[in-house]
């Protein structure tokens, strides 16, 4: 309604407009006209003196002569008839009354005349002469004056002096409307010429107001723009400006159109400037480039110029068109944005080594436990017990060493440097089963009840089998810690179609509240957990699992009825035809041939060397072991080694340099030890010449395959 | 009724242009008031504008319509008119014609007025298609040389055909006829018998259809005529001294 109201009211201001200069054109043409018809008063005037002294100067009885009076009324009547009419175009210019006392007058000079010449024939055509430059005021009333005087003359003439108009001494009053048909004849056609210049008049008036309106509207949009804009002449200079413009370099709008935009643009602006302006008579649609200017209190500003040329019809640049927007703001505010960042990145940075370095730190006590621990499982001769107790205490190591991976495999995915090491096929099936064994004392102990139905198919996947176990161990680990004792975990695969495996892990736990779901694979983000011991984990499991899970291609998603109602958690994965030799690689050790090395150990962590050294002898390999690179090298120039097993952090250098020169000098192949397991970690002990990185704490299984896989032909 | 349709027509353009053309009320307001300019406030007009006006268009009127009535009345009022003979006046010294009607003008060569009777003159001549004799007498005084007689007027007397142009020295043929006022004509028929008598101008020097001019040529083609006399508007053909205040055109 409001915008009808709007387009009401812009109408009406419209047809007002139009009316005002319809008004305004009228009024100047009859202005005109008075002016036309003053001197045209003047000159008849002059003009019946002249023809009364030509024609019937003097008049005669017998041999005397006098003045005609023909001279005299030229004179005084001709006067009277013409300076009133005259007065008023001066004093009324452009009334009505004036339109109609000249026309009035008009008409009666012609009568003049018309005595003045004896009546000729050829003088009464000033009768309809001067109607024709009455209808130049384009009012046709003033022809209905002109036309009553004649009418009037006529009439009157008849009635008073019939013999001077008809030549008989009574003459019908018919005669003087005949008389005037014929001026009224010619008043027809003057009148529709008169009715057609107004209708005229009053389109253009009316095409004026819509070109005023338009020229109106592109002004204010011009001069009330949110940016600055000029028109720029060829010549560089200024020719229009609006307000935004002058605020935003500091000029007045007159001091602006004096300068050229040279003038006040920044110094080192200026060469690209011009060329730029050069490139736009050359053929350049437009350009656009942030500058600086100087303000007039040599403030420098940024601004994004935009400029193109504006041609004439005959395609020949006439100006440019400039449109100027302060960015001086968004530049310090981008420039405040990237000192940010660059602080956010030292300071990540420095995350990523803090907690390269505290993962290093944490594990390195790991490795000897862990170490000790497996090779004392394995003991055939001791107690049942205590072979359960030393697995517990195993698990519990690679616990910790998982929540340390994870914090690492975190900063991977945070980077996308969480890679994959594709081996081949890898049972899923196999992968279950295996998690379930790790984790049923945990289901156990709570008690819970945990059911596999592997039932699908089609179960073999291409992707990273300990990557992949990683994953399920999270989500069995996390049904175990959010079911309550007595509770109920399902594990199911099916094939919904060929192709395709899909696993749920369904409990019956805590459940998850419709709110946090679409947040729980962030990192750090974790389900309801009161009720749940402090350390029960970090919330990193399901982000890790996430990622792996997409970098294989595959979707992980969560479901839950609500809180009390327990979760689902569904893997989709696209399956592979099986590889029968290798998929189980990496979760069942190969059994061991026993292999015997010659192994150069180097390590300064006393523990983690003799627990590694006493494992590799107890699996038969000679074993030199070295704690500082010095002693490293004095080994290896006496002695005969197949690999070299370093730790990186050494006390009088590192095992990467070390490896350069053991490789260079005596051919040595390698495996590195580390407690740092970051991705550029791996990159840089790849390019000393590493054959494999292995993560502290190391699992002695994981060191005897890689012995085994790099072993050196017989 | 005319003016009631062309209203109705401007209403119906102001209707199509959406303009607002000045009501009858509004322009004769306008007229009278305050249309110095359509935006103008009447209440700012000066008050002596208004009076001037008022009394120099009062002044007008009664001048201009003076005027015109006293030109009129010059106009219209005609010359003297003489004891004008019923025959042919014996001591003329014109040859008379016996076979057909005789013309005799009586003219001054200098009065302007007089141009119009000369050329209704040639007019009647055209239009008598050579039944008629016709002579113009200038008024000659006997002192004046050949410049008196070299005048436009005897010049276009004597272009017509069948027109024997003649000088009246000191106007003693003009006694004869009984005229006074120049443009006078006078037809005889053949047997001297005067026919007619007097202008063949409408007014004082307006050429044009006349009634002398209709009655000339009827009696001249045989026809019966309502008219044997009218008045005559010329100069005078005598002099001050003789005629007294009605010497000239002006009576």
């Amino acid at each position: 309604m409001l915008e009808i109201e709007d387009k009401r009211a812009q109408s009406s201001a419209g047809a007002d407009r139009a009316d005002e200069l319809f008004q305004q054109h009228r009024q100047e043409i009859y202005r005109k006209t008075d002016q036309l018809f003053a001197r045209l008063m003047l000159f008849q005037w002059v003009a019946a003196i002249v023809m009364a002294f030509v024609i019937s100067p003097r008049t005669w009885a017998g041999q005397s002569s006098n003045i005609h009076f023909h001279v005299w009324a030229a004179i005084f009547l001709g006067g009277a008839i013409s300076i009133f009419p005259i007065w008023m175009t001066r004093i009324w210019p452009g009334t009505a009354l004036t339109r109609h006392i000249v026309a009035v007058a008009q008409m009666l000079m012609s009568v003049l005349l018309i005595d003045l010449t004896g009546g000729r024939i050829e003088t009464h055509f000033h009768v309809f002469g001067s109607l024709v430059i009455l209808s130049f005021y384009r009012d046709w009333r003033v022809l209905i004056s002109a036309t009553i005087v004649v009418y009037l003359d006529h009439f009157l003439r008849g009635i008073y002096w019939p013999y001077s108009v008809y030549g008989v001494l009574a003459a019908s009053p018919w005669r003087s409307i005949e008389h005037a048909g014929w001026v009224i004849f010619e008043d027809v056609f003057l009148v529709i010429s008169c009715l057609r210049s107004v209708r005229e008049m009053c389109f253009i008036a009316h095409r004026t107001a819509a070109l005023e309106a338009s020229e109106q509207n592109f002004r204010q949009i011009f001069e009330e723009a949110p940016i600055g804009m000029a028109v720029v002449g060829l010549d560089d200079r200024y020719m229009q400006v609006n307000a935004r413009l002058c605020d935003m370099v500091g000029y007045s709008e007159q001091e602006l159109t004096t300068r050229t935009t040279s003038e006040i643009t920044h110094g080192d602006d200026l060469e690209e400037s011009k060329q730029l302006t050069r490139g736009l008579l050359n053929g350049t649609a437009r350009y656009c480039v942030e500058k600086r200017y100087v303000r007039k209190d040599s403030e420098v500003i940024w601004a994004t110029r935009t400029a193109c040329v504006i041609r004439d019809e005959s395609g020949n640049p006439r100006h440019y068109l400039v449109m100027v927007e302060d960015i001086t703001q968004r530049k310090h505010i981008a420039a405040a944005l990237e000192q940010a960042k660059d602080e956010a990145e030292r300071a990540n940075r420095a995350k990523d080594k803090f907690l390269a370095a505290l993962s290093h730190e944490l594990r390195t006590p790991l490795t000897p436990v862990l170490m000790c621990a497996a090779a004392l499982e394995q003991e055939p001769a001791i107690e049942p017990e205590l072979r359960q107790q030393l697995g517990m205490m195993r698990r519990n190591v690679e616990l910790e060493a998982r929540l340390i991976d994870d914090l690492l495999d975190l900063t991977k995915v945070s980077h996308g440097k969480l890679q994959l090491l594709v081996s081949g096929p890898v049972d899923v099936h196999s992968l279950l089963i295996h998690t379930e064994q790790i984790v049923r004392s945990d289901a156990r102990s709570k008690p819970l009840r945990l059911d596999l139905a592997l039932t699908a198919d089609e179960y073999h996947v291409a992707g990273d089998a300990a990557r992949l176990n990683q994953v399920f161990w999270n989500l069995l680990k996390n049904a175990i810690k959010f079911t309550p004792s007595g509770g109920k975990i399902a594990v199911r695969t099916i094939n919904p179609a060929p192709g395709k495996l899909v696993l749920t892990v369904n409990d019956n736990g805590i459940g998850i509240d419709r709110q946090i779901l679409p947040f729980i694979f962030r990192a750090f983000e974790q389900g309801d957990t009161r009720g749940l011991q402090p350390s029960s984990g970090l919330g990193l499991g399901l982000s890790i699992s996430k990622a792996i899970v997409e970098l294989h291609g595959g979707i992980i998603s969560a479901e839950s009825a609500g809180p009390g109602l327990g979760a689902v958690f569904t893997i989709e994965l696209s399956t592979v035809s099986p590889f029968p030799s290798a998929q189980l690689l990496a979760v069942q050790p190969e059994q061991s041939q026993n292999k015997l090395y010659r192994l150069l150990l180097v390590e300064d962590n006393e523990p983690t060397l003799a627990v590694l050294t006493s494992l590799l002898r107890r699996q038969g390999h000679e074993v030199l072991t070295a704690t500082t690179v010095k002693s490293a090298l004095i080994l290896a120039s006496d002695h005969t080694f197949d690999f070299v097993i370093s730790d990186l952090g050494l006390p009088d250098g590192n095992g990467i340099d070390l490896m350069l020169q053991l490789s260079n000098d005596y051919g040595l192949r390698g495996i590195a030890l580390s407690g740092y397991g970051m991705a550029e970690d791996l990159a840089k002990t790849e390019q000393a010449g590493f054959l494999a990185h292995l993560v502290k704490p190391i699992n002695f299984e994981q060191l005897h395959r890689v012995l085994e896989h790099f072993a050196p032909a017989a | 009724m005319v003016i009631a349709a062309l209203a109705r027509r401007q209403k119906r353009t102001a209707q199509l242009l959406k303009v607002r053309f000045y009501s009858a009320a509004k322009w004769n307001a306008a007229c009278c008031l305050n249309q110095a300019a359509p935006r103008t406030n009447p209440l700012q007009t000066p008050r002596k504008n208004l009076l001037a006006t008022a009394l120099l268009g009062i002044a007008w009127t009664v001048s201009v319509a003076l005027g015109l009535r006293i030109l009129f009345n010059y106009e219209t009022t005609p010359g003297q008119i003489g004891a004008v003979p019923p025959a042919w006046p014996s001591a003329s010294k014109i040859g008379r014609s016996n076979d057909r009607p005789t013309l005799v003008m009586l003219a001054h060569p200098r009065c302007p007025c007089t141009r119009a009777s000369i050329s209704e003159l040639a007019k009647i001549m055209a239009r008598a298609q050579g039944r008629m004799d016709a002579y113009v007498l200038f008024f000659k005084p006997r002192q004046s040389g050949a410049a008196w007689e070299d005048s436009a007027l005897r010049g276009s007397a004597a272009a017509i055909p069948g027109v024997k142009v003649l000088s009246d020295v000191d106007g003693v043929e003009a006694r004869r006829f009984g005229a006074e006022t120049s443009g006078h004509t006078l037809l005889f028929d053949r047997d001297g018998g005067l026919l007619f008598s007097g202008g063949i101008t409408q007014s004082r020097g307006h050429a044009g259809e006349n009634a002398g001019e209709r009655a000339i040529v009827s009696m001249v083609n045989n026809q019966p005529s309502a008219r044997a006399s009218t008045f005559v508007f010329g100069c005078s053909l005598g002099n001050r001294s003789q005629l007294g205040d009605k010497a000239r055109c002006l009576k």
